[in-house]
């Protein structure tokens, strides 16, 4: 399979300041072909959290050890809940050290920073499995919590969209995973799963939520909004990808939010 | 759709605070505590400063998503703001939150885990110190609030409509403000009107109210004459106050009566807000 991913900020910020995150497993160019197990996951972390980008960056390297270590973790709740509450705990010493750093920088944590600070920062979180038999059948399963979505197409049909299934479902207050919170109970009742076939031809698209509304408001429409994103995943064009997402803000097609999406491409 | 454009750095917003300064907000407030009308309305506009502040908080510092003016009225009419901001009217939140007159430490209680509470201190920023002094002129305070509203929209015509909260005794000593109040809420950015919130505190011993839809349980005429000068709540702002319990109609007002009227931050959206699960 081809795997390939394009990161674009909001409009009016810095990719500097962008918090979704995207993170595939075994890292490789877009036009080089894997035959091993593949590992993708994707992060959004909440504007109003603060150092939401790096928890998100921490939560998708966590859940995809989890899975690389367990394979079971994207097919049972319980064990994706376990993988979030360990990345938790790796955030406490991420946050000492970074407090450290800022002492020792000369810019002390601000009045304004503690609260947020104390609160934890907050992020949905996706992450997907991809393992292709010997005669081109692929098992695939994700796992996720929040509103980040994993699409799976076929020729010109939409077999499946997952967690959310239409575009009404978005809202600006998703699941999210906060840093601190252990109640391992609490958050495999927020977590879904699924798992299941795939063959040769098919691709899928793991996206944040903007661009996931609009993918499903376009698929609603009758259009086939995977082969739009297909053109920029495949060419590796992000200059491009910025172009069409800044007219598609403007027309109103899509909230302005930063974007991310990981194409799976089965070839 | 009104009330929906996108509050960013590119696009910001305002806020207007309106702070009565007279010599009657030396009274004490009603409803058994001790502390004078001007402390509580100090209090009121320090924590929402602050939690504005923290609010457009990220690592870099404050953004920029609102530029804030804070105006006393009293001996006189002008920026309340004390320490290095004194005398400055619209300033940008990033500078409001750097530069506070001065943080105090302050013991709060907080849960403790276990059932009981525990007291734990905090940091507290303030940026206006109480003061009581002189006559109401609200009538010059809307006056004044309506030239920074009209030149902000003017400036930033696809804003989110500048906010103006006013926190008073209710006692207007230079005429009705009632047509000061429609004044402000005329000027429309292409997101709509100006709003005009407020905060009621008084010496009357009635039943706190917050956000009602009607005057039928206010105290008096002052506290009704600033409902009838309050916009309604937008629709979105309607829907975070009933999620922090407040039963919100079509009808419901920016006003508030001898209660914390610091949740009205939480009306504000600039993003995916930071929500536990449930």
């Amino acid at each position: 399979m081809f795997t390939s991913s394009l990161r674009t900020p909001k409009q009016g910020n810095s990719l500097r300041e962008c918090e979704d995150v995207a993170h595939v497993l075994p890292a490789s160019a877009p036009e080089t072909w894997l035959a091993e197990p593949v590992f993708a996951a994707v992060a959004d972390g909440a504007s109003e959290s603060l150092l939401a980008g790096d928890w998100a960056d921490l939560l998708t390297r966590s859940v995809i050890d989890a899975t690389r270590d367990d394979e079971c973790v994207l097919r049972d709740v319980d064990r994706f809940a376990t993988a979030l509450v360990d990345a938790g705990e790796a955030w406490r010493g991420w946050l000492a050290d970074y407090v450290a750093t800022r002492e020792a920088d000369g810019r002390p944590i601000a009045w304004y920073e503690q609260p947020k600070l104390d609160r934890g920062p907050h992020a949905t979180v996706l992450a997907a499995r991809f393992d292709t038999d010997s005669t081109s059948a692929t098992r695939w399963d994700v796992a996720a919590l929040g509103d980040s979505c994993l699409f799976h197409t076929r020729d010109d049909r939409l077999l499946r969209a997952f967690p959310l299934e239409s575009a009404e479902a978005f809202d600006n207050s998703p699941g999210l995973v906060n840093a601190f919170n252990r109640d391992h109970a609490l958050l495999a009742r927020h977590v879904r799963t699924l798992s299941g076939s795939a063959e040769q031809g098919d691709q899928f698209f793991l996206c944040t939520d903007a661009l996931a509304a609009w993918f499903l408001g376009a698929a609603a429409r009758g259009d086939q909004p995977w082969h739009v994103l297909s053109e920029f995943t495949r060419s590796g064009d992000p200059d491009g990808f910025e172009v069409w997402l800044k007219k598609a803000r403007e027309e109103g097609l899509m909230r302005n939010d930063d974007v991310t999406v990981v194409h799976v491409d089965l070839g | 759709m009104t009330y929906a454009a996108e509050i960013s750095r590119a696009n910001p917003s305002c806020f207007v605070f309106l702070v009565d300064q007279s010599a009657s907000m030396s009274d004490p407030i009603g409803g058994g505590a001790q502390q004078r009308k001007a402390d509580v309305v100090a209090d009121a506009i320090n924590r929402l400063l602050a939690e504005l502040s923290v609010k457009c908080a990220k690592e870099e510092g404050v953004r920029d998503y609102f530029h804030i003016a804070v105006i006393g009225y009293g001996h006189t009419v002008g920026s309340a703001f004390t320490g290095p901001l004194a005398g400055r009217d619209l300033v940008p939140l990033s500078q409001v939150a750097e530069k506070p007159a001065r943080v105090e430490k302050r013991v709060k209680k907080v849960p403790d885990g276990a059932g009981g509470l525990v007291e734990t201190t905090t940091r507290f920023p303030v940026w206006v110190d109480p003061v009581a002094n002189g006559a109401t002129p609200m009538c010059r305070a809307l006056s004044r609030a309506e030239s920074l509203v009209s030149d902000w929209v003017a400036r930033h015509p696809d804003c989110f409509p500048p906010i103006v909260l006013n926190l008073t005794d209710g006692e207007s000593t230079d005429g009705d403000p009632a047509s000061a109040a429609w004044a402000v809420q005329t000027h429309v950015s292409a997101d709509g009107a100006a709003l005009l919130f407020n905060l009621h505190v008084s010496a009357a011993k009635a039943v706190p109210v917050m956000f009602p839809d009607t005057d039928v349980a206010l105290p008096d005429t002052y506290s009704r004459t600033l409902f009838g000068m309050s916009s309604l709540l937008p629709p979105h702002m309607r829907f975070y106050a009933m999620q922090q319990g407040v039963t919100a109609t079509d009808l419901t007002r920016g006003f508030v009566y001898n209660a914390d009227i610091t949740s009205l931050v939480q009306f504000l959206d600039i993003g995916t807000r930071a929500t536990d699960l449930r």
